[in-house]
């Protein structure tokens, strides 16, 4: 037995469901605290991928491992204690406040009668705190607007007090405020609450300059993996997207912005 | 408002409990308390009313907290236990036995004509249960809730055959069961319907923390540890059984369990804990002030009190929609 420094190992993870097969062969591995950006064209099985390693699809064949532990056996709030998730934010309609919504998030802590710990409440403070929502607690959920009901989400995800949080394109729906804003509270909760990061994006951008490290996925399959500075070798993204693309250098950056070409700013 | 919306509805409760049994077609005055009254008023009071007005609580409430919980698990406003076919699979085994002219009981204490309706209503809940189950990946809610209604039908028709083929006697019996009513005679149906709601009630409490989840969404329930599947089991077979007990004592009472789980969460919000208690006393109170109202308004003769509470819901259920609308 070989044993593994890796903190998340996916081997050979497989989904099909019915006839179609989602996800094929899919192995990659992820040392603690690091952020990684899943991208990839429509369709390519980014969110199912993100879904099978969160168990949230449970017919599917390969191995997950968690600092060598499989999550097979573990029960579902054993999972929630160490994934928490941001969905797509899209359509959630929610019937609670900000604050309530983030305490329901304690539930993978609490004994089958519910009692708020001090623990709980000092969670749920402290992610309040952290996502920057302390001031629209109070606020029923639907009256929010989109930049912060993305904002309310993740404060919950963080109240879950998980290690790792797995985010569901989260600034596919925001405005270009919003969507600079999340990023940096993504990469706050990365680097500064040191929570290892999965996310799931088309954005090949917020990849680039956010992630630690980049998976593509097409058609299902593992494409490429690599970082920012590889991503952008020539033919990579374009074998993954298939379209060309262009790069532009704004001041005192490294790392360049792309845009498909044809796109004229 | 929410600050006092327990102590409202408790009291509103314990008000309707203490005045309802003197209400009727025979007015029993209060002061007959202390200043002593006849057998027959007694025996009016003693056995017919005070179970009536217990046999009213524990079915509204059983019907409010099973809708609280289906309306939760279905995350949809409109789901109620009637939907799922336990009141039409009910009605069929009621139908069935007057059909075949039956006449029994078990110890003198639970009626044939309830075993079989109480029969109908699992074989029905059964078969959706087992059509959810057939399918790869579990019970999704779409597929329970068509399939429920597909039941529905079924039973529906079934019912509407054997009514045909039967006698002007029969075929009243049959009807006046599908009307819902809580005549009640002596405690005995207590019995049944006391623990059931206990259970259930019991039941939608330790869930309640689940059931909020369960309102967010499916995904978002199952990212935080709620096991969906398991759970949406132990809650179909639990509201199941306990619909069970109540459609076969008393027949279908609609609007109930549709009802008074939307005016609670009026009054307390969305927490399924504070709806669970809400709907405990307040789906009885709802239930027994209706039926004090069905053997009062046409008195001396009385309203199946089944078809008062759809009359009501229906209306309010409108009144709620449109205002909802501003």
């Amino acid at each position: 037995m070989v044993n593994s420094t890796m903190y998340l190992e996916v081997k050979n993870l497989s989904l099909s469901i019915g006839e179609a097969h989602i996800l094929q062969d899919i192995s990659f591995s992820l040392n603690k605290g690091k952020f990684l950006a899943i991208i990839g064209p429509n369709g390519a099985g980014k969110s199912s991928l993100l879904k099978s390693i969160g168990r949230l699809y449970k017919q599917i064949s390969g191995e997950i491992l968690f600092e060598g532990r499989s999550t097979v056996s573990m029960k579902s709030k054993e999972i929630a204690r160490l994934i928490a998730w941001v969905h797509q934010a899209g359509s959630t309609s929610l019937p609670f406040t900000v604050k309530e919504f983030a305490k329901m998030a304690r539930y993978p802590w609490q004994t089958a009668l519910g009692l708020d710990t001090k623990q709980d409440v000092e969670a749920v403070e402290k992610a309040l705190y952290t996502a920057g929502v302390e001031d629209i607690a109070d606020r029923e959920f639907n009256t929010l607007s989109g930049g912060e009901r993305q904002k309310a989400l993740i404060a919950a995800a963080l109240a879950q007090g998980a290690e790792v949080l797995f985010l569901d394109e989260p600034t596919s729906f925001l405005d270009y405020r919003h969507q600079v804003e999340t990023l940096k509270l993504i990469e706050h909760i990365n680097k500064k609450e040191n929570m290892t990061i999965l996310l799931v994006t088309h954005d090949i951008n917020l990849a680039l300059h956010g992630a630690d490290e980049i998976l593509a996925l097409k058609h299902g399959k593992l494409a490429w993996k690599g970082d920012s500075k590889t991503l952008l070798s020539e033919g990579v993204l374009e074998s993954i997207f298939d379209t060309t693309f262009q790069s532009f250098f704004s001041d005192g950056q490294t790392v360049p912005y792309v845009a498909p070409k044809g796109m004229v700013f | 408002m929410k600050r006092f919306a327990f102590p409202l509805l408790i009291s509103f409760f314990v008000l309707t409990m203490l005045i309802s049994p003197f209400i009727g077609a025979q007015t029993i005055p209060f002061s007959t308390l202390y200043n002593g009254m006849d057998e027959g008023l007694f025996n009016i009071l003693w056995e017919l009313r005070m179970p009536r007005v217990l046999l009213g609580w524990t079915v509204g409430s059983i019907l409010a907290i099973c809708g609280m919980i289906f309306q939760a698990m279905f995350r949809n406003p409109l789901a109620s236990p009637d939907m799922l076919g336990v009141s039409t699979g009910a009605a069929c085994g009621a139908v069935l036995y007057i059909r075949f002219g039956f006449a029994f009981s078990i110890m003198g204490i639970v009626p044939g004509l309830s075993i079989f309706a109480f029969i109908g209503a699992l074989l029905a809940t059964s078969a959706i249960y087992i059509a959810g189950n057939l399918r790869r990946g579990g019970m999704s809610e779409a597929t329970l809730l068509l399939a429920g209604i597909a039941m529905s039908f079924l039973f529906g028709s079934i019912n509407m055959i054997v009514q045909y083929g039967s006698g002007f006697v029969d075929s009243f019996r049959m009807m006046r069961w599908s009307m819902g009513g809580l005549q009640a005679i002596g405690f005995s149906d207590l019995y049944l319907t006391f623990p059931a709601l206990i259970i259930i009630f019991f039941v939608a409490y330790v869930a309640g923390p689940e059931l909020n989840l369960f309102v967010c969404g499916e995904d978002i329930a199952a990212s935080r540890g709620v096991s969906v599947n398991a759970l949406r089991r132990i809650l179909f077979i639990s509201v199941s059984l306990a619909v069970g007990i109540a459609v076969s004592i008393c027949g279908p009472i609609g609007f109930v369990g549709l009802m008074v789980p939307h005016i609670c969460r009026k009054f307390v919000g969305t927490d399924h804990r504070r709806l669970a208690i809400a709907s405990l006393f307040f789906g009885g109170t709802f239930l027994v002030i209706c039926d004090t109202a069905a053997r009062t308004l046409w008195s001396p003769a009385e309203v199946p009190v089944g078809v008062l509470t759809s009359c009501i819901g229906s209306i309010f259920f409108l009144v709620l929609l449109l205002r909802a609308k501003k």
